[in-house]
Order: structure tokens, then C-alpha cells, then sequence
């Protein structure tokens, strides 16, 4: 009864949901982590697919959004395979961008003077952020 | 088979709704009372002269008398306010000739500045502080990564929803942080003006917070503003199990709204399928033809969960402009919403001009001493706590800042001038604490 009603007055019906992987794993039902109050799972496509093109736009951060707002398709490595697509393709992206940009921050902050010599005293924020008089606004 | 549920009791139910609002409120209160406590300057050098519009009548110097400090803050906060309501009116002028979109394209504008300017300088501080070697090509790449999540996050209706509070939180931070910058008594008369126009705002028939509201309410709209809204909380009730919903037809809300003009009281029903969160935005969007502000409405404020049956009151919103830059002139407005109101499923919302100006006094207290940062904590908490059971009681928007911000002032008073005494003699005679 709870089941027919359900599906009855929810206009997007998520098959996925119901049959399927149901008996070996539990599929969600909702794609967002945010469960009932999130998306819809047409909505989610959508959207997981805005924030992945978007973050090619040097925006890793928003490949991490995109992981953590979609974790249930991650996590059930079954469900939603084209949300999944784009899913995995922002956990890597943020994560070689992550690599990277540590590596470099790392670098610099440990390498310090010894490597970069009088280039690390230009381009250490603090210094130019004094220079350009960004602090120093009153 | 034998039902083995306690019956809720109301610390399940009420309690987790007010603990829902007040942990990020002590939250933002919080880091506002770190960072000033890690980047306080001496009280000679923060009051130099910042050209603000909060300090565009008077300039605080350190050598006048407390009368001419008095005069001057209170001049500094009536120029303040005047400019808010003013800027409180063009928004209910722009709002009644439906900009929504350039509403909504300035909160995004505003929102970007304060996360971009306001916090990369208060970063840049922190950083310079401590001597942290971070490079400028990371730092930009964070500071830009930062700054446009945050704006999206403000922007687009269904965002994660602990992205969007964390982002609403960390900005009311950042604004708050800026105001504590501004000379002492200024912010004190500030304060307590502020406090005033909000109860006038939103309670005289003539305000411009009520006038909006009754706007939106009348046309069904949501105003496009900064507001926190808390997550619904999942009633469970003793008769249904876990799989039974129970469910009311959303369409009542707008056959009030139709028959009672802008009747405030009137009842919004929410289904508590949760299935049908979008069906309801979809009846709402094709009945009134409203559709993108509508659908964007309905998505925004109207959340549905599981096993949820909550009857709640129409919300009532509102809102205030507060205009506070010291460098970024132009882009000197924010859509702040002040009050405190029920959303359309019984969560607890409230704007960020709320947050923003409780973290204001508590960092305004942490510029004295921590005794009275707990001091003004309690008394801010307890008048949230106040305002939340009028809330209940009158269900309608009220004004969220006059009574935090009253008990507020006066336990600072009497902290200071009293509390501080006793507590500092019988330490010394190591007679307690």
C-alpha cells in the first residue's frame, strides 16, 4: 500500500529503486546525499553534469562538491550509471588537480629560499599582498 | 507486532529544531570571537580613520570626551540606518516591479565580493600574522575556487545543503568580522539601532520589511535574499510506522492566499510524501504561471520529508539591505534578510543580517575580555530562544534582532561594569574561580 502510493505520486519513478540490484545491495533511491530533500534523479543528471564541465574551469573545489553532493552514486558502485559518469570523472579530476597543486604548494612552502632563491621572497602571498598594499587598505 | 516507539517528546521535536538554528549561530559566533581575538589590533589603530558609510558623520578619535564619543556614534548610526531604509525601500520598489532577476544577479554580485575581497583580505591577514608560506598563484587558486562555489552555492536553489549553510555561515562571519572593525561606540549605538529598526521595519503596517513580505506572500513569490534555513526536522509520530506517509494536498495554501488577499496567518499544508517534493513545485508553477520564479520558489523553500505531517504558518520574510564597505564602494549592498520566519515546512529560518549582527556583539565583547563574550553569548542565546517561542506563539515573521541584541547589550553593561569587579577581586583574594 505504502509502495503503490509512493510510486503513484512520485512523477519521477526511480525503477532503480526498486528492482534491480535491490536484493544484493541496497540501491538508493535518492542520488544526493541529502536523500528526500535533494534532487530528483533527471534533476541530478543535470546537475552532475553542469558541475562537471564547469570545473574544467580551474575549479577543483567544484569537483568536490560534486563527489560529496552525489556520494550515494559513488558509494553504490551499481546504481545511477550516468550520473556515475560524470561522478567519477570530477573525483579524478579533483583529485590529479589536488596532486598537483600540492605538490607545488609543498614545494614552495618547504623549498623555501634554499630552492627558488630571491624568487621565493617575490612570490611568497605575504609579500605581495604587502607590495600591492592589499592589507594595508586603511 | 508489538510497537515499540516512545512516544516524541518535545525535546525530539522542538529541541532539535532550536538546536538546528543555534549551532550555526554559535557557530558564526564563534569564529567571528577567534578571528578577533587572533587579529586584534590595539584600540589606537583600529581607530583610524576607515571612510565608511557607518562612520561617514564621525570619525571616533581617541582624545575626545565620552559625550562627544556618544554624540558622534549615535550621529554615525542614524546616517547608517537612514541609508538602510532607504535601501530597504528601493529593494521592496524593485521587488514590486518584479526584477527578481536583477535581484537575484546582485545577491550573486554581493555574495562574490564578500567572499572574494572580504575574505581574501582577512586570509591575507591571517597569513601575514602567522607568516604562512603560501605562494599567490595557490592562493588565488583557492581564493577563486572559494569565492565561486560560494556564489553557486548562494545562487542555485538546490545546492548540497550543508555546502549552502556552511557558505551562508562563513559569509556572515566574514561581514561580521568587518563591522567589528568599526570604532567602539559606534558599533554599540549601531547595534541597539539596528535593533530598533528591525522592530520597526517589521512590525509598524508603514516598514519596509512587513511591505515586502506582504509582497511576496500576496504574489506567492520568494524574495530572492541571504537567508539560513535550517533542515527540516522529521516528526515522528507514535501512530505510523515507517513506511506509511501521511500527506495533505498542498493546494489549500493557495486558495487562502486567493480568498484573504495578503492575510498573513494563513495555511501552508505541506504533503509529507517524499516523492512529491517536485510534484508540489510542479502544481504550484502550472497553477499560478509564475514559472521560473515560482518553480524557483518551490524548490527553494519548499523541501519535503518522509514521514513528515507538519502544518505550518505562511512565512512571512523579510529583509534588510545592509551597506557597509569600506573599500569596494560600488558593490556595497547585500540582500540580507533579518527576522526570523517559518519556512513552508516548519523549518526555522533566519537571515543572515541576524547572524551577522549577533557575531557583531560577540566579537565586540571578545575586543574587552572573554568574560564578556560568554556573558553576551548567554544573553544572545537566550533571546534567540526568546524569539523563537513568540515565534511559535504568533506565527508570523518577527523581528529577530531586538531582544538578542537588547539582553545583549545590557549583560555586556553589566558584565563590565559590575560582574567584572566582583569577579576580578575575589580572584584575586583567590576567594573563588
Amino acid at each position: 500500500m505504502d509502495g503503490s502510493q509512493s510510486n503513484d505520486r512520485n512523477p519521477n519513478p526511480n525503477p532503480r529503486g526498486n528492482n534491480g540490484n535491490s536484493i544484493t545491495s541496497s540501491t538508493p533511491v535518492w542520488p544526493t546525499i541529502d536523500g528526500p530533500l535533494g534532487l530528483t534523479e533527471d534533476d541530478s543528471l543535470s546537475y552532475a553534469r553542469k558541475f562537471y564541465q564547469f570545473g574544467f574551469a580551474l575549479l577543483p573545489f567544484l569537483w568536490a562538491v560534486n563527489c560529496f553532493y552525489f556520494w550515494p552514486v559513488l558509494r553504490h558502485s551499481a546504481s545511477f550509471p550516468r550520473i556515475r559518469h560524470y561522478v567519477l570523472g570530477s573525483a579524478v579530476g579533483f583529485a590529479v588537480f589536488t596532486v598537483v597543486l600540492l605538490s607545488w604548494a609543498l614545494t614552495f612552502a618547504i623549498g623555501g629560499e634554499h630552492l627558488f632563491g630571491s624568487v621565493w621572497d617575490k612570490l611568497v602571498m605575504y609579500n605581495v599582498a604587502e607590495r600591492l598594499g592589499l592589507t594595508g587598505w586603511s | 507486532m508489538a510497537q515499540n516507539q516512545r512516544p516524541a517528546s518535545i525535546l525530539d521535536t522542538l529541541g532539535e529544531e532550536i538546536v538546528r538554528i543555534i549551532t550555526p549561530v554559535s557557530i558564526c559566533m564563534l569564529m567571528v570571537v577567534i578571528l578577533v581575538s587572533i587579529l586584534s589590533l590595539d584600540d589606537s589603530s583600529s581607530s583610524s580613520a576607515m571612510p565608511t558609510i557607518a562612520t561617514i558623520a564621525y570619525s571616533e578619535t581617541g582624545s575626545d570626551s565620552s559625550w562627544d564619543k556618544f554624540m558622534g556614534a549615535l550621529l554615525n548610526s542614524l546616517v547608517f540606518v537612514a541609508v538602510v531604509t532607504a535601501v530597504t525601500f528601493i529593494l521592496v520598489l524593485l521587488f514590486y516591479l518584479r526584477c527578481t532577476k536583477f535581484l537575484k544577479i546582485y545577491l550573486g554580485f554581493s555574495a562574490f565580493v564578500v567572499l572574494a575581497f572580504m575574505g581574501g583580505e582577512i586570509a591575507l591577514f591571517l597569513f601575514e600574522k602567522f607568516s604562512f608560506p603560501i605562494d599567490c598563484v595557490t592562493f588565488l587558486v583557492i581564493l577563486y575556487n572559494f569565492a565561486v562555489v560560494g556564489v553557486l552555492a548562494v545562487f542555485i536553489s538546490k545546492m548540497a545543503i550543508l555546502v549552502t549553510q556552511a557558505y551562508l555561515v562563513v559569509i556572515g562571519m566574514l561581514v561580521a568580522y568587518w563591522f567589528t572593525l568599526l570604532p567602539e561606540w559606534t558599533t554599540w549605538v549601531l547595534l541597539v539601532a539596528m535593533a530598533l529598526y528591525d522592530l520597526a521595519a517589521v512590525l509598524l503596517p508603514v516598514g519596509p520589511l512587513r511591505l515586502l513580505v506582504e509582497l511576496a506572500i500576496s504574489r506567492d513569490e520568494d524574495i530572492p535574499a541571504l537567508v539560513y534555513e535550517a533542515r527540516p526536522v522529521a516528526h515522528h509520530d507514535s501512530g505510523s510506522r515507517d513506511g506509511v506517509v501521511r500527506r495533505r494536498v498542498w493546494s489549500e495554501r493557495r486558495n487562502v492566499l486567493h480568498d484573504s488577499g495578503g492575510d498573513v496567518n494563513s495555511n501552508a499544508i505541506l504533503s509529507g510524501n517524499a516523492g512529491s517534493n517536485l510534484n508540489s513545485g510542479v502544481v504550484l508553477s502550472v497553477a499560478s504561471g509564475h514559472n521560473d520564479t515560482r518553480l524557483a520558489g518551490a524548490e527553494e523553500g519548499r523541501v519535503v520529508e518522509a514521514n513528515a505531517e507538519l502544518s505550518a504558518p505562511l512565512i512571512d520574510r523579510r529583509m534588510n539591505d545592509n551597506m557597509h564597505r569600506q573599500e569596494e564602494d560600488d558593490t556595497s549592498e547585500n540582500l540580507l534578510l533579518e527576522g526570523i520566519g517559518l519556512g513552508s515546512t516548519g523549518a526555522i529560518k533566519l537571515g543572515l543580517g541576524d547572524f551577522i549582527f549577533y557575531s557583531v556583539l560577540v566579537g565586540r565583547a571578545a575586543m574587552y575580555d572573554f568574560m564578556t563574550v560568554y556573558a553576551c553569548y548567554l544573553a544572545i542565546v537566550a533571546g534567540l530562544g526568546v524569539t523563537l517561542m513568540l515565534l511559535a506563539f504568533y506565527q508570523k515573521a518577527l523581528p529577530a534582532l531586538p531582544v538578542s541584541i537588547m539582553l545583549g547589550v545590557l549583560f555586556y553593561l553589566l558584565t563590565r561594569l559590575l560582574l567584572e569587579v566582583f569577579v576580578v577581586q575575589c580572584s584575586m583574594n583567590l576567594v573563588m574561580f
